[in-house]
């Protein structure tokens, strides 16, 4: 995955990079408008982590010419601005989702690679991890080529660990990404434990190895073997 | 009592007592002068008399009433002398009353001749004196006051005009308005000097308010970077491999402050952004659709907590209101509903074209609830709450022209947003 990050602090930039570059995205900067400007022009990029807020123009401006050049490349909007009008406007420029700062990193990742899969060609859209393999248009999940039936959390849960395999995955990161930021509402995560537990009951009673790794006390980790 | 009521008895008071020792004083110089004249008018007499007596005139047609001239004799040892005193006699027509008179005993020698010559005259008594000068200072007195009187009241309808002015103007100042305050223009010293002090100070507060908003704004907003920066370093520590349990704690502990820290910045500038008035309600919206996207929103959230939400919810309600902040508005009551309540509890949801209405169930209030809407005030056992969730819907509906009022009865929490009625 080739990406651009449209970003003014050079901190931000760093830790995006940090994070991603573990997995297989080619990771590009531009720090202000001028700067993406110009390579936006001169290569084509997957996807386009774009702020809205940067010190020599607006960032729906960078938007509207990206989607007049080359609207095959997705957009990822990231802006500390939590205004509705921004994220209305930014969607219907074409934007194809929108993360407020601050942002978990991982949840940045599965974002990504969402957008990522839903522009890729048909017949790349499935993930395949291990025994496991899903196919994102149908959501269908098979477990060495057995199918199963999953809720449509334990779905999301599953491609989240996917996505972000081998990294640490709190409980609060996953509440979040399952249930929304206002997941703080519950007094435990305990919920979380149950999908996980039902999960794994599923992916495991086809005879697949055991791929939930347990943090205690923390969280989890999607593992290889 | 006000300032000129004051002022007009005090200075009655002296008046009463310049007038008391100005009637003594003027008593005492008309009383003086009475008696001068008096003897000048007898002293005279006396000289007529005299010439009478020289010019040959009988000595029985000049004696008469209340004068007699006796001839003592042509060689007198004493020498020529004139007493006054004062004397009584009987009054002419009362029958049995006495009348004060002026006596002037006098010998006067004629031609070689002494005569002791002996006048009285009426006097004006010191009791008629007294009376007069009463009389008069009594009415000067009267005149007086009502005058005082009088000019008070115009004192306090025209001199004091602009005092009154600049009052209302002082009460009516708002510090988060720009517009100078409207002070009467005037020539009085001490009004001009009250105008130029409340002008600056005025202008003064305004700005120091203006400083520490956009402080605020400005703080909460530029918080947020550094924020997520560290929050992005402390989830790539995480990765690193040879972290041990304790050490994975330690960091998830320290985001969980960090997120706390955030969300806290995004409330405090949401709730300056309201503060200064950055959401303008374009036109009406339509209430429910939101409210009901909401429900539909936290729905799941409630039911993971076990609580049931009950909606009554009456399509077409239209409020004229900010769509985000309208949002944001029934977002906190719910969540609210769902964060205060209780094992098996329940939520209601009620709206119509006057209001929006939410109950839960929940324990008591342990702080009084009128502070509930106050920043940072909130339950004890409450502690993922920040506090700020009611202080920003209290400022929405400040600054939207709605009421929001919260009661609590039978276990159940009630708040109540109402809508303007004349709209």
């Amino acid at each position: 995955m080739k990406l651009l990050i449209v970003e003014d602090q050079q901190e931000l930039v760093d830790n995006i990079q940090a994070y991603l570059s573990r997995g297989d995205v080619v990771c590009e900067a531009a720090r202000n408008f001028a700067e993406a400007q110009d390579r936006l022009l001169s290569f084509s990029y997957d996807i386009v982590l774009l702020d809205l807020m940067l010190p020599d123009g607006s960032g729906l401006n960078l938007l509207r010419l990206l989607k007049r050049m080359n609207p095959e490349t997705g957009v990822l909007i990231i802006s500390a601005k939590n205004a509705l009008d921004d994220k209305i406007k930014g969607l219907e420029l074409g934007a194809d989702d929108y993360l407020t700062k601050p942002f978990h990193l991982s949840e940045l990742n599965a974002r990504l690679n969402a957008i990522f899969r839903r522009r890729r060609q048909q017949g790349h859209k499935v993930l395949e991890h291990g025994c496991i393999r899903i196919d994102t248009d149908t959501r269908e999940v098979t477990v060495s080529d057995q199918p199963i039936t999953l809720t449509v959390k334990e779905y999301e849960l599953l491609l989240f660990f996917i996505t972000n395999k081998n990294r640490v995955l709190t409980k609060q990161v996953i509440a979040e990404h399952l249930w929304g930021d206002d997941v703080d509402l519950l007094d435990s995560f305990d919920f979380v434990y149950q999908h996980i537990k039902n999960l794994r009951k599923k992916i495991a009673i086809e005879g697949c190895e055991e791929h939930i790794k347990t943090i205690y006390g923390l969280g989890y980790k999607f593992t290889n073997r | 009592m006000n300032l000129i009521a004051k002022t007009t008895v005090f200075y009655l008071l002296v008046s009463v007592l310049v007038f008391g020792i100005g009637g003594y004083v003027t008593y005492h110089v008309v009383e003086t002068e009475v008696i001068k004249e008096t003897d000048f008018a007898l002293y005279d007499e006396v000289q007529d008399m005299a010439d009478d007596i020289r010019d040959g005139i009988p000595l029985e047609i000049l004696r008469r009433r209340r004068a007699s001239i006796e001839h003592v004799g042509d060689h007198l040892q004493i020498d020529t002398f004139y007493r006054f005193s004062d004397t009584i006699a009987p009054h002419p027509y009362r029958e049995g009353e006495t009348e004060p008179y002026r006596k002037l005993e006098a010998v006067k020698e004629v031609d070689g001749s002494f005569f002791h010559i002996t006048i009285t005259d009426v006097f004006i008594e010191s009791d008629d004196i007294y009376d007069v000068v009463v009389e008069i200072i009594w009415r000067l007195f009267l005149i007086l006051g009502v005058g005082m009187l009088i000019a008070s009241f115009l004192v306090t309808r025209w001199l004091l005009t602009p005092f009154q002015r600049i009052l209302s103007s002082i009460r009516g100042f708002n510090i988060k308005q720009s517009e100078p305050l409207d002070l009467p223009k005037t020539t009085t010293r001490e009004f001009r000097q009250l105008n130029a002090f409340v002008s600056a100070m005025t202008e003064r507060a305004r700005r120091d308010f203006r400083t520490v908003r956009e402080f605020s704004e400005n703080a909460s907003h530029e918080m947020q970077t550094p924020l997520s920066i560290a929050r992005g370093k402390l989830e790539l520590l995480q990765e690193t491999p040879s972290l041990d349990q304790e050490q994975l704690r330690l960091i998830d502990d320290a985001q969980t402050a960090l997120r706390r820290l955030s969300k806290l910045g995004s409330a405090l500038l949401l709730l300056t952004k309201i503060e200064n008035h950055e959401f303008r309600a374009q036109h009406k919206i339509d209430f429910s659709a939101i409210v009901n996207a909401c429900i539909d929103n936290f729905e799941e959230l409630a039911m993971l907590r076990g609580l049931p939400v009950k909606r009554d919810v009456k399509p077409g309600v239209k409020v004229a209101l900010d769509p985000t902040l309208a949002d944001v508005l029934v977002s906190n009551l719910v969540r609210n509903a769902i964060r205060h309540n209780q094992e098996d509890g329940a939520i209601e949801v009620h709206l119509d074209h006057k209001g929006l209405i939410i109950r839960n169930t929940g324990a008591a209030p342990t702080i009084p609830t009128r502070d509930l809407f106050k920043r940072f005030r909130k339950n004890q056992q409450s502690e993922k709450s920040m506090g700020l969730g009611l202080a920003i819907v209290k400022k929405i509906c400040d600054t939207n022209r709605l009421s929001v009022n919260y009661d609590f009865q039978d276990g159940w929490h009630e708040i109540s947003v109402i809508f303007p009625t004349n709209v």
